[in-house]
């Protein structure tokens, strides 16, 4: 049992976090709130009160809609390529020997350190249309090869695939342990093939990795377009025309390309809006399926 | 069985591969870059592209950047994160569960939401251009909170009370028992962070306006849209370059970071 004054410093050690915190993540957000209802270049010592107008400006933009909706493909790309194809991968390492699914896990996370300017330069690099690997082993069983990152229809899934290289290792980790957490006999049974080994999958196995599949679901949607933002940055500037750009991106360019910053703070907060809603919803689904240790 | 093998390898080849692409491209001579693309393995390999990267990108002094950067952010958030994780993980004080919900809820927060007005902070304290001004903002962060209080709580209680009857202070029972013991786990989360740290690009490039306080992963971006534009060879080696100290670190510490990564996912 603690003494009312011993507990009361327990504060002190709260007030670096504290600090930091308020000072570069939460008043940065109302900062963010109250630059949405100027007319601001960001730099000149005056800027206009315009209430909503950003806000107005920035949702009839015709350009809001298309954005909006590669935003979610970005989204969707992630959940398959970081999602769906570590789970798979997880599962057949648990088919391994230990030695052998220890190695695999090393070599998978190798892009996890990689920086990401570097991976997107690195794959500038393998799709370069003329001469690079990419083009070479197309060309050896007969294809062409589209000038990826300058093709309307190819720019966003070849940006997108820079992102799902460079974070595939992270999520491949989790999801295998969160598989290793399961009881070793219920596993067994789950390298009967067929259809007795999916039933017993989807009836006894699945359940148990949800909390997992869930956890890296949300931190993997949350994160899309953060993710695929320097390889956009480096290889597209959001282009051509506008087709390799999401949300996040459009944001940036406004602020800091464009120096339309009460713009870009308006968008930032209907970014927010949307990206609050969809935390909440599914933190709210996650503590369905996590029982927290919290005594 | 063998099904699982073969998808398991073609899957890390699809990983691997281009990383092996980066470091043959390097040790190519320029006149065969092209000409033998296709196979990763160079036929002659030499170090000119290194020398080549390193002297035209100021190798040294981006390295040096980078290290001040990532190891300051890795100590500032090591610093505040033993300090709250000990407050949350061995002390009971009012509204403990509601301020930790509090720090937890920041985590999510997206980059671009916070990036104008922190660059706005800097540029009015005069700190564009400093290390203060790069290394400060990325402080903020409550994941290290996070991960440690979960190993703090775990701690036996019956230690901290029986160093609270000795007489030891809070701040004594920290270092000198909690954080001993705890030691592994502060080591990852210390590499994780520095890892992180080093590998951010658009932070370091708004912060430092000028090329020459640029760090690595920005200064491989510079190299590329400047001298190394069709210079593959040399291009790769300097990516090569960026990325080496990256996974030197991460090799000196492979089994403890992917252990606490895991396990921080499964308890969490």
């Amino acid at each position: 049992m603690e003494t009312p004054a011993a507990s009361r410093t327990a504060y002190l050690y709260l007030i670096p976090a504290a600090l930091f915190v308020a000072l570069f993540l939460v008043l940065p957000l109302v900062r963010n709130g109250e630059i949405s209802l100027f007319d601001w270049n960001l730099v000149s010592p005056d800027r206009r009160f315009v209430g909503l107008d950003n806000y107005r400006i920035v949702l009839g933009d015709p350009s809001f809609w298309p954005t909006l909706i590669q935003s979610l493909v970005y989204v969707l790309f992630a959940l398959a390529g970081n999602v769906a194809l570590p789970l798979v991968l997880a599962l057949l390492t648990l088919r391994v020997g230990r030695r052998e699914a220890d190695v695999y896990q090393t070599m998978i996370f190798l892009p996890t350190i990689v920086p990401v300017s570097v991976g997107a330069l690195l794959f500038l690099w393998l799709y370069l249309p003329t001469g690079g690997p990419l083009s070479r082993a197309l060309a050896t069983i007969g294809l062409g090869s589209p000038n990826w990152f300058n093709d309307p229809h190819w720019a966003l899934p070849a940006v997108s695939s820079v992102a799902i290289w460079k974070f595939f290792g992270f999520n491949y980790l989790i999801l295998l342990a969160g598989l290793k957490a399961i009881p070793q006999s219920y596993l067994e049974a789950a390298e009967l093939d067929g259809a007795a080994g999916w039933t017993h999958f989807s009836k006894i196995v699945f359940p148990l990795v949800m909390p997992t599949l869930l956890f890296t679901m949300v931190t993997t949607i949350l994160q899309a377009l953060d993710h695929a933002f320097v390889p956009i940055q480096i290889l597209t500037l959001g282009g051509p025309s506008g087709a390799s750009s999401n949300l996040f991106y459009a944001i940036y360019q406004d602020a800091f390309q464009f120096f339309q910053a009460g713009k870009a703070s308006a968008l930032a907060v209907v970014y927010l809006a949307l990206f609050a809603t969809f935390a909440i919803w599914q933190f709210r689904m996650l503590e369905r399926y996590t029982q927290y240790d919290d005594g | 069985m063998t099904t699982a093998r073969v998808v398991l390898a073609l899957t890390i080849a699809a990983v691997v591969l281009p990383l092996a692409y980066m470091l043959g491209t390097a040790l190519r001579v320029e006149a065969s870059v092209f000409t033998d693309s296709l196979n990763p393995i160079p036929l002659h390999p030499t170090l000119e592209n290194f020398w080549v990267a390193a002297t035209t990108m100021n190798y040294p002094h981006m390295l040096l950047v980078s290290i001040i950067f990532a190891g300051g952010v890795t100590f500032g958030q090591l610093a505040i994160a033993i300090l709250a994780a000990y407050a949350f993980g061995c002390r009971r004080f009012p509204g403990d569960g509601w301020l930790f919900a509090a720090f937890l809820a920041t985590i999510p927060i997206p980059f671009v939401v916070t990036y104008v007005p922190n660059y706005l902070f800097i540029a009015r304290t005069h700190l564009l251009n400093t290390y203060l001004g790069l290394i400060l903002p990325q402080v903020a962060s409550a994941y290290g909170i996070f991960l440690l209080r979960q190993h703090f709580r775990a701690f036996p209680r019956s230690v901290l009370e029986a160093a609270q009857i000795d007489g030891a202070t809070g701040w004594r029972t920290l270092w000198r028992i909690v954080v001993p013991a705890n030691v592994p786990v502060i080591f990852a989360l210390g590499v994780y962070i520095f890892v992180n740290t080093w590998n951010q690009y658009i932070w370091p490039l708004l912060a430092m306006a000028d090329p020459h306080m640029h760090t690595l992963t920005v200064g491989v971006q510079d190299f590329a849209a400047g001298e190394g534009g069709s210079h593959w060879g040399a291009l790769m080696a300097g990516a090569t370059l960026a990325t080496l100290p990256t996974f030197l670190v991460f090799f000196a510490a492979r089994r403890p970071i992917l252990e606490t990564l895991m396990e921080g996912a499964v308890t969490g």
